[in-house]
């Protein structure tokens, strides 16, 4: 999948799952990147892209937020080039892992300062 | 024979996981002022709540996504949130009256004041959460949650007129006394206490922590479709008992002792006892599916990692939100809220939420691309097609009723 992907799978892509090589939860299509041709060329992932797609208030809420958490406020959305994805079904998969993707920040942050901190967080309870 | 235990075990669970504190509240209520003029409310409440679970279930097992997951794909981001901001409220009230009510069963036995055990409860759920594999959690507190079948034992042991129960069932009037707009509020809020939300968003984020696939489709069906029923049984069962001891005497249920006094009557200390196991595994049990939904919730919506299944340091954010909610709505406990005013407010804003996350599964269990050969039926979407007009009608009517009401006084 070296060639862009048609302008018309965006529709299809947005809002999707990701998840990567081992079945974790990467994110959400929060937007798609698109080059000047008309193919979809990443998907972009996190607050920062979902938010100006809400629009509004509610867009600026989140851009705020996210800023807050990320303490940065040129903070980048995720990007995950169009040629990582390997299957389209009810989820995308995409052929790297989410820690080599990098999108994931705030779950480290959530893990580091609170969750990772309780006794028992590296046991799995199925 | 292990499948056997399987499904058994998963129908006993189904039937002590369905009645919850609504369940509760809303059949006491209703029986010790309705009769059984409103029992056709359950009848509908159960087929609805057997259609959604059985469809969000199959959705879950058969494309491995959780509802809000899909929630948010096929109503976008705007809609999606909205959505979610209303589940979300709904299920966090519940939240609040479920660890209120266990609290409350406390405050029953030890005649301490509930609000002491509040954050007890809030701690025990959490660790519970945090501990306990998923499948000895949800069959645990089904099971115990059986122990309510002590209120069918104590209308045996009332003997009732049982003719006379059945035709009040089967030719409804508006007891002497009651408004009509008041007798729809309460159908409201017994039809939103058996259809609660947050059991589909449990439900089907559960066939998911249990890695269900195509081929455990059956076992989910027998489980929706006995558990469920007479689960309604056994909530139909608290509403006969109110009404043969409450009824007669004009007295209005607004606290659980007067729940608790049919069985004390028909089945005595022991009764209590079984009274006081199943209150407290039904709450609790109910306390740790809404703490897990809001979890589940938000993790779909945004698409983060999300489950039991996973150790928490991989679902970290899924698990803060959990904690965030547990405490939260222990808070809301803590201001001294009767947590049984609490409950009525909760199940009808249940069934004013109810087509927000209906219609969408709905949608998606017809889409073949995603579905396959296990698409809904013909039949299957004859009856959904009319439940959600249903859904619609109730969800419309529900805040003006309320109002017309003053929630139903």
């Amino acid at each position: 999948m070296t060639t862009g992907r048609r302008r018309d799978l965006a529709l299809h892509l947005l809002d999707r799952q990701i998840i990567d090589t081992d079945g974790d939860a990467v994110g959400n299509v929060d937007d798609v990147e698109i080059s000047e041709e008309g193919y979809v060329t990443a998907l972009l992932v996190g607050p920062q892209a979902l938010a100006p797609r809400l629009g509004g208030l509610l867009g600026q809420w989140l851009a705020f937020l996210s800023e807050g958490i990320s303490r940065s406020s040129t903070a980048e959305p995720t990007r995950i080039g169009i040629d990582l994805v390997t299957d389209y079904g009810s989820a995308i998969t995409v052929a790297r892992s989410r820690a080599e993707l990098g999108a994931h920040r705030n779950e480290d942050r959530a893990r580091d300062y609170f969750i990772g901190r309780i006794p028992g967080a590296d046991h799995a309870r199925d | 024979m292990k499948k056997v235990l399987q499904v058994f075990l998963g129908v006993l669970t189904a039937i002590g996981g369905f009645v919850d504190i609504g369940d509760l509240v809303a059949n006491a209520l209703v029986g010790s002022r309705f009769g059984m003029s409103l029992a056709w409310v359950v009848a509908v409440g159960v087929i609805g709540i057997c259609l959604f679970a059985e469809m969000s279930g199959r959705v879950a097992a058969v494309t491995g996504r959780g509802t809000f997951d899909l929630v948010r794909e096929r109503l976008g981001p705007r809609a999606g949130l909205l959505n979610l901001v209303a589940s979300m409220a709904v299920t966090f009230l519940t939240l609040a009256a479920e660890i209120g009510g266990v609290a409350l069963a406390f405050e029953l036995v030890s005649s301490v004041n509930y609000l002491l055990f509040v954050p007890l409860v809030a701690f025990l759920v959490w660790i519970v959460i945090w501990r306990m594999p998923f499948a000895s959690m949800e069959r645990m507190f089904g099971i115990a949650g059986l122990a309510l079948l002590v209120f069918a034992v104590a209308v045996w042991q009332l003997g009732p007129d049982w003719g006379g129960l059945a035709h009040q069932a089967t030719h409804p009037v508006v007891p002497d006394g009651e408004g009509h707009p008041t007798y729809w509020y309460y159908a409201i809020a017994l039809f939103g206490a058996a259809m609660t939300p947050y059991e589909v968003f449990f439900f089907s984020s559960g066939a998911v922590e249990e890695k269900w696939t195509k081929k455990d489709l059956v076992i989910e069906r027998v489980n929706v479709y006995i558990g469920f029923p007479l689960g309604g049984l056994l909530s139909l069962a608290i509403a006969v008992a109110t009404f043969i001891v409450l009824f007669p005497e004009g007295v209005e249920v607004s606290r659980l002792d007067q729940v608790a006094l049919p069985v004390v009557l028909g089945a005595g200390k022991v009764g209590f006892a079984f009274l006081i196991v199943g209150f407290v595994a039904a709450t609790f049990g109910a306390a740790l599916e809404t703490a897990l939904s809001s979890g589940y919730c938000i993790a779909q919506y945004l698409g983060w990692s999300w489950g039991k299944h996973l150790e928490p340091r991989k679902a970290s954010r899924f698990h803060l939100v959990v904690l965030m909610s547990i405490i939260a709505g222990s808070m809301l406990v803590m201001t001294t809220l009767d947590p049984i005013k609490v409950t009525e407010y909760s199940i009808v804003f249940s069934a004013v939420a109810l087509p927000l996350t209906y219609f969408p599964i709905l949608v998606v269990a017809n889409d073949s691309g995603y579905m396959g050969e296990s698409v809904n039926s013909r039949f299957t979407n004859g009856l959904a097609t009319v439940y959600l007009v249903l859904l619609t009608v109730v969800a419309l009517t529900a805040i003006p009723l309320m109002l017309a009401t003053k929630a139903g006084q």
